[in-house]
């Protein structure tokens, strides 16, 4: 990287105003990221006053645990690379493929669904569809005691829940690839694999790299999936610590089997950054040309491309039908009487969770949004004492499981001077640390393809580094602070596992009402809460997407969508 | 003009930041309130704390948590409690916050009428009602298979199971402890016996759920032939009108209290007790059945309502020895999750 080299190391800390932001952000990390986190350590290692090691190696030495780590490293790998391929596919797709503004908006439709959904959506789904008496295994197909349960099923439910976050990294990714490079290599008589390979893939690695990564952290620290799917004989470390925490009372040893998961997460980290260390992919030089429209690939790999997703597509939208479904029935499976009787439970009863949920999302959001777009263009393009630690401080409470990041919070947060437990606050604080990181990512990403010429041309002719990042920087990554809010939005929305212990009597959540409703057997208001969430998110991205769009037209740029195409 | 703009949005945002600190804070003032955890269903737990609030004046706030994640809570707020009541749940939970020093003894009046499996000896908890445990199958695969419903735990090792079996894992669940207990009590204690035949049933399982009632959906959708569940999980199935059928083994199936208990710490204590005393109480227990809440009433005063008589009145019903089961409990899961979860 470029930046290496011309930099002097801590050139950040002179300028007052990165100054004055690193520090805020040192301390948020240390109260919202690294104080619960020690807290988590000090139940695991410390007993009676006394630091030890013994329970951890207790955790080591047991067989059953052992495999449950290694397969969460088989689980983490294939949907890492499943689902980055999978994204890849739609990215491109929808950047290259020529397709019309209509498709183009179904595709995105399609992508979108699993993305938002509360938790178990496509778990159920898929139990539902393919298990022993599945609607497609059973009625269509007629095979009989279909053994649903283990690795196959969990991977591909996880893969279809989190491809989603590969599209949105890379679609940004792809689209400021200047067509005009690609073509001109096609001109001088390079073939399209060719120019693939040696052109589209290597400028897109940073995008890949960084798919991967979410989707390895997503994978490792999913327990929803798993606790449906997985099966008696696939244990998985998320799940098993939540079992440790939730069934044998033992918070202790949960906290040890999640610490185990931070390891895998760790090294990823690092070699995904010594992977893209040195290479550059600079793809916006502020001297492009005019965008050519000489198409790369040739119309049946287009017909191919568009056939794969539309099959992806129809697999998720079939999903969908099947939940909107069981909101308007009976029960579903038994009395398929058509009823509006779920709509009108969730929005009496259910309404005071519905209220929540909308104020602690409306909050986190913007909040969210400007924390990940800050972190990764500090990350990104500063140079300053502590970056690399800023940078894997903010990525631990994503690659932490949900249900460890919310006791450690609890164990933090519930008393003096830092009581928080009981407040929206803490709930808002949990999403903001563990959800931004997509938008860290993604601004990170899209600031290694922005040659930083652009920056130190705005700089050397006077602009204050705050008017560059304002002037320059900021409209370059607002696809980045795009995909970052809506995220954040979306996870505030849909998650659950950490936040279950953070809900209090005067702050709930819909999807705590969901989890609530599975466990009662009401599957009708179950799904009612699920239809609702997926509306209030499409609406919700509606109007951003055209605030964003108006705000482009003002400012005379390229409309972009929400997505950050 | 812009920089104005953004910084009013920031102000915008530390002010709706604030307000949500603030609010909770401003909206407990009421009189007298109690808050509580739950481990009940929601549909349960609301009409019985709606009749305590008619009845005592007294303000209630709950919030409902399966019985683990109720427990880890409480162990993580044992410095600063946030609720004044643990509600509902089974004995076992209890015991295990005994253990975790989380409650504060107290004992209703009632107490003195409840046999000794109902009530801590110390006064830590004190049941408010009683669980069987049944056999629940769906209906359409006894028919498919030309079967009838179980009657015996060596039915359940018909070769039609295999693989069709949905049953709560005893790492999580009250519901699979009271049943591998139910399994050592018909062989009389025999552990070899017992987990010869729990190494047997294995085969017939397809999968063993988090929760006690996590196996009631897919058998009544068919998609397992059936499961062991406690009866409030079985009868609401039927309820909801998936087509199962209710069964008990001749040689008998275990039983668990639910319980309740006053949190260590509480900072309404008074208003703690008043609960724990109706709840304890025919007050209460006389309201499951009119709310169709299918539990056996703890107080021996309150008549079981008469369909759950009539569906209980063949069925033998083992007590679980609360001092044999307390003191094996951690021994017997540990050789389950060996021998049996790891089998096959």
């Amino acid at each position: 990287m470029s930046v290496t080299s011309q930099s002097p190391s801590n050139a950040a800390y002179r300028d007052p105003f990165f100054a004055g932001i690193i520090l805020l952000l040192w301390v948020l990390l240390a109260l919202f990221v690294l104080y619960p986190l020690a807290c988590l350590f000090g139940r695991a290692f410390v007993d009676g006053g006394t630091i030890s090691l013994q329970p951890l190696l207790d955790v080591l030495n047991n067989p059953h645990h052992r495999r449950a780590f290694g397969n969460s490293l088989i689980l983490a790998l294939a949907v890492g690379v499943g689902g980055t391929l999978l994204g890849f596919l739609f990215a491109f797709t929808a950047v290259r493929g020529g397709l019309s503004r209509r498709v183009i908006g179904f595709i995105d439709t399609a992508t979108l669904l699993p993305l938002i959904s509360p938790p178990f959506t496509i778990s159920v789904a898929i139990l539902f569809s393919f298990g022993a008496r599945g609607l497609i295994t059973y009625d269509l197909l007629g095979i009989k005691g279909f053994a649903i349960y283990g690795f196959m099923s969990t991977a591909a439910a996880e893969m279809i829940t989190y491809f989603p976050i590969a599209y949105l990294t890379l679609r940004p990714i792809l689209a400021s690839i200047d067509p005009n490079i690609e073509n001109a290599a096609f001109s001088m008589g390079a073939s399209r694999a060719r120019v693939f390979r040696t052109m589209t893939l290597p400028l897109s690695m940073p995008g890949i790299a960084n798919a991967f990564l979410l989707l390895f952290a997503c994978s490792l620290a999913d327990f929803a999936t798993p606790l449906i799917l997985a099966g008696n004989d696939f244990p998985v470390l998320p799940t098993e610590a939540f079992l440790q925490i939730t069934g044998q009372f033992d918070l202790r040893g949960g906290a040890l089997l999640s610490i185990l998961l931070l390891v895998p997460a760790a090294v990823v980290f690092f070699l995904q950054r010594y992977w893209l260390q040195g290479r550059s992919f600079v793809t916006v030089t502020g001297k492009a040309g005019s965008r050519s429209s000489v198409e790369i690939l040739t119309p049946a790999m287009r017909f191919t491309l568009f056939a794969l997703c539309g099959a992806v597509s129809i697999v998720v939208i079939y999903f969908y039908a099947l939940l909107l479904f069981s909101s308007l029935v009976v029960a579903f499976g038994a009395n398929h009487t058509f009823t509006f009787k779920h709509y009108h439970v969730i929005f009496t009863e259910g309404l005071p969770a519905i209220r929540d949920t909308l104020i602690i999302a409306a909050i986190g959001m913007p909040l969210g949004g400007i924390y990940g777009v800050v972190v990764g263009y500090l990350v990104a393009r500063k140079q300053f004492w502590g970056r690399q630690s800023l940078e894997l401080a903010s990525m631990i409470n994503y690659a932490l499981p949900g249900t460890i990041v919310g006791i450690a919070y609890l164990l933090a947060f519930n008393d003096k001077p830092m009581e928080l437990t009981g407040t929206a606050a803490i709930i808002i604080a949990c999403y903001i640390f563990r959800y931004s990181p997509t938008g860290i990512r993604a601004t990170i990403a899209l600031l290694h393809q922005v040659d930083k010429s652009l920056e130190e041309a705005s700089e050397s002719l006077g602009a204050k580094s705050f008017t560059t990042f304002r002037r320059i920087t900021l409209p370059l990554i607002m696809p980045a602070f795009f995909t970052g809010l809506g995220v954040v939005f979306i996870r505030s929305m849909t998650a659950i596992s950490a936040t279950i212990f953070l809900i209090s009597i005067n702050w709930t959540l819909v999807t705590v009402r969901i989890l609530e409703n599975m466990t009662e057997l009401s599957l009708g208001p179950a799904a009612a809460f699920s239809v609702l969430v997926v509306v209030i998110v499409y609406v919700v991205l509606f109007l951003i997407g055209q605030m964003l769009a108006r705000f482009r037209a003002l400012e005379g740029g390229r409309v972009e969508s929400i997505l950050g195409g | 003009m812009k920089l104005i703009n953004r910084a009013l949005k920031h102000v915008f945002a530390a002010t709706t930041m604030t307000a949500a600190l603030v609010v909770p804070m401003t909206s407990t003032y009421a009189a007298e309130t109690l808050n509580v955890y739950s481990i009940w269903p929601e549909n349960w737990a609301r009409p019985m704390l709606q009749e305590f609030e008619k009845a005592s004046g007294i303000k209630v706030n709950f919030l409902r948590f399966s019985s683990g994640e109720a427990l880890a809570r409480l162990i993580a707020e044992k410095g600063n409690p946030k609720v004044d009541v643990l509600f509902g749940g089974p004995v076992e939970t209890f015991g295990a916050g005994v253990k975790e020093g989380i409650f504060e003894a107290y004992k209703p009046p009632s107490a003195a009428a409840l046999p000794a499996r109902f009530k801590h000896e110390g006064g830590m908890w004190t049941a408010i009602a009683d669980d069987p445990l049944v056999f629940m199958t769906n209906k359409k695969f006894l028919a498919d298979n030309k079967l009838q419903a179980p009657t015996s735990w060596n039915d359940l090792l018909n070769p039609a199971y295999t693989n069709m079996l949905q049953m709560a894992d005893a790492r999580t669940s009250g519901t699979a402890v009271t049943r591998i207990f139910s399994v050592l009590e018909v062989n009389g204690r025999n552990e070899d016996k017992a987990f010869d035949f729990l190494k047997k049933m294995r085969k017939s399982i397809q999968t063993y759920t988090k929760s006690g009632g996590g196996g009631t959906l897919p058998v009544g959708l068919g998609q397992a032939a059936g499961g062991i569940f406690f009866i409030v999980d079985a009868l609401d199935t039927k309820a909801k009108g998936y087509d199962v059928e209710i069964s008990f083994p001749k040689e008998g199936i275990g039983s668990a209290a639910e319980g309740i208990a006053m949190v260590k710490g509480s900072k309404n204590p008074e208003a703690a007790k008043k609960l724990i005393d109706w709840a304890t109480s025919p007050a209460m227990q006389s309201l499951y059945a009119p709310n169709k809440i299918n539990f056996v009433p703890a107080h021996p005063t309150v008549k079981t309502e008469a369909s759950l008589a009539a569906i209980l009145k063949d069925a033998k019903i083992i007590p679980i020895d609360d001092e044999y089961a307390g003191a094996n409990r951690k021994r017997i899961i540990e050789r389950w999750v060996q021998e049996v979860l790891n089998a096959k």
